[in-house]
């Protein structure tokens, strides 16, 4: 599904070129849960961006579901953003004068989805995650753990093949961390392609493939 | 993204920010109302005037002693001062035949009085004719008889302010005024009118031009006017004017004729530019708010750079990006706009109540312009921001740099 080939990504640093992601190569196969792991600045986030399309490697092939996204124009990789990627953010980012619902229904809004198709998928999604009754809360009367499932639900309305989460429970307490790694992993029993970046050895160890990255470069590729 | 969708989400984006919003409507509907209440001002100016001069008659020719000079040219050698104007000038004008009626006017002022009552006006010596030629109207009695213009005759026709100070409520048609030293009958009252080009018409004496003659012991016209035959007549009747009083001035060309459609015209002129002026200073504010709604929006997108960020994750395109906030700077100008034709349509109506003599109007271009101008700066000045929002690098953005 995912095959990533001698990618690198430079970033300059005042004078100093840093090498985010180093000759990378990856295979990863539809369905797999995947965390990756690795000290800060290791090029992690990078590589989660990267295959998310919010950013361009300077040079290597990237292809998802057989698209070639390095040359891909700008306009269509937004689409495919749209179309296949979900992503899980460490802070959330819902938007706060919209409710939960509507957070929701972002996605299908800024894609034009039909409004009564919108009201059900929302609905349906809710009720899949146990938030009926907090459909018309906004962000800020909504607990740490309920808001990321909430980031969950927006991630996944498309119905995306890929799922990407950064350091997904950094912001939660265990309970609430506990809750969201259940709901990510039911979504991955259900067929999407998980990758969780996270530096809780706890969280990684519930994946059953386990990314090491150091400077820039994969040094641990390991299956359970 | 649909349309009612973009709608809702900026509705809701500005709803809100309730004090960045307000700031906005306000700069924008001032800008609006004051280029709609000023124009409304230049026009009500313009359309004053312009009722003035049709009130003095129709297709009204003036005829001046003296030749205004404006081509240059060497002044005459011999004989700088032009010839007088004389009642015989006005009647062989009546010979022309673009021209249908000829009112010679002398001006003076004397006290008049009734009883132990007595008021210095201003006494106009004319004819028959000037009734029609002036469009004057009559309250009561009638106008000065027709008949030979250079027979005197002991009768008045008097201003309604006049008539009330000197009579009251009481009739005042067949007493006998005293005119500085002669004694006129009262024949007619003229219809209250108000001012008319600064010369209050209520307060005159009107008597037959050769009683004006002898009354201020002077031969000279301080006018002639004249009803030209008709609208196309006009140029005819302004040659002929000048040929007939040259012949009889030794071949000088002493008098100078002005037309009411040269002066309307003139002074239609005039107001337009002015209020287009005043306008264009007025729209010196749209600018301004157009400034601050560029300089709020700034400030909003680098509030919500993490916002934009993560747009741009769920796949929102660019061009999508830069239309959300250049809706935004367009609903931001129409609801401004909006408020500000309000505030002015509410300012005109005070202006109206207080001076109800001018005729404030609100042009409907005025309105229209307005409106278009707002929009126009709102979208222009959005621009420059939306685009800094649509060229957003997305991991940067959603970090929040």
């Amino acid at each position: 599904m995912i095959r990533v080939q001698s990618l690198n990504r430079t970033f300059k640093v005042g004078d100093e070129a840093v090498h985010a992601l180093r000759e990378l190569n990856l295979d990863i196969d539809s369905g797999e849960y995947i965390a990756i792991m690795g000290p800060s600045g290791s090029g992690k986030s990078t590589l989660l961006n990267v295959l998310g399309l919010l950013d361009r490697p300077d040079s290597g092939k990237y292809l998802l579901d057989g698209i070639d996204t390095v040359t891909l124009p700008e306009d269509n990789r937004a689409a495919v953003r749209r179309t296949h990627i979900g992503f899980v953010f460490q802070s959330f980012h819902l938007i706060p004068r919209l409710t939960a619902a509507e957070n929701i229904a972002l996605p299908m809004m800024l894609a034009g989805t039909d409004p009564g198709l919108r009201r059900k998928r929302v609905q349906a999604i809710l009720e899949s995650l146990g938030l009926e009754d907090r459909a018309h809360h906004r962000p800020d009367q909504l607990s740490g753990g309920q808001r990321q499932r909430v980031a969950i639900a927006r991630a996944t309305v498309m119905k995306p093949t890929l799922l990407l989460a950064d350091e997904p429970t950094g912001n939660l307490d265990i309970h609430s961390g506990e809750e969201v790694m259940t709901t990510l992993e039911a979504l991955n029993k259900g067929g999407i392609t998980l990758l969780v970046v996270t530096h809780d050895p706890d969280i990684a160890a519930r994946a059953r493939r386990h990314i090491h990255m150091v400077d820039g470069a994969v040094v641990e590729d390991r299956k359970t | 993204m649909r349309f009612d969708d973009i709608l809702t989400f900026t509705g809701k984006t500005l709803s809100s920010a309730r004090k960045r919003t307000w700031l906005m409507l306000l700069a924008m509907s001032i800008g609006v109302g004051s280029v709609v209440i000023l124009t409304a001002l230049g026009e009500g100016a313009r359309r004053y005037v312009t009722q003035e001069f049709s009130n003095l008659g129709t297709h009204l020719l003036i005829v001046l002693p003296g030749r205004v000079e404006t081509s240059g040219g060497h002044p005459p050698l011999i004989g700088g001062t032009p010839r007088d104007l004389t009642l015989n000038d006005a009647m062989a004008l009546g010979r022309s035949s673009s021209i249908r009626l000829v009112a010679p006017v002398i001006l003076g002022s004397a006290p008049v009085s009734y009883r132990q009552l007595e008021r210095d006006i201003t006494v106009l010596g004319s004819t028959a004719e000037l009734l029609p030629v002036r469009k004057l109207e009559l309250g009561q009695g009638r106008f000065l008889p027709a008949g030979d213009p250079s027979r005197e005759s002991a009768v008045t026709v008097i201003g309604s302010k006049l008539k009330k100070e000197l009579f009251g409520g009481k009739s005042a048609l067949g007493k006998w005024v005293r005119i500085h030293d002669r004694r006129f009958r009262i024949i007619g009252v003229l219809k209250p009118s108000g001012q008319s080009l600064g010369m209050d018409l209520g307060d005159v004496a009107i008597v037959p031009v050769a009683s004006a003659q002898s009354l201020f012991d002077t031969q000279t016209l301080f006018r002639i006017l004249i009803q030209a035959n008709g609208r196309e007549a006009i140029p005819r009747a302004e040659k002929s004017i000048i040929e007939i009083i040259s012949e009889r001035h030794d071949g000088d060309e002493d008098v100078t004729v002005v037309t009411q459609n040269a002066l309307l015209s003139t002074f239609d002129g005039i107001f337009r530019s002015l209020t287009y002026a005043v306008a264009g200073i007025a729209a010196v504010s749209l600018g301004v708010a157009g400034i601050l709604i560029m300089n709020v929006m700034l400030v909003s997108i680098s509030q919500r750079t993490a916002e934009i960020g993560l747009l741009k994750a769920l796949g929102s395109p660019s061009g999508q990006i830069l239309r959300l906030f250049l809706v935004e700077a367009g609903m931001l100008s129409a609801a401004g706009a909006f408020i500000g034709i309000l505030i002015a349509l509410a300012g005109v109506w005070a202006l109206d109540r207080a001076f109800p003599a001018f005729p404030l109007s609100v042009p409907v271009w005025a309105l229209a312009a307005a409106v278009a101008v707002a929009l126009s700066t709102g979208l222009l000045f959005g621009v420059l921001p939306a685009r800094r929002a649509a060229e957003l690098d997305p991991v940067r953005a959603l970090s929040g740099k």
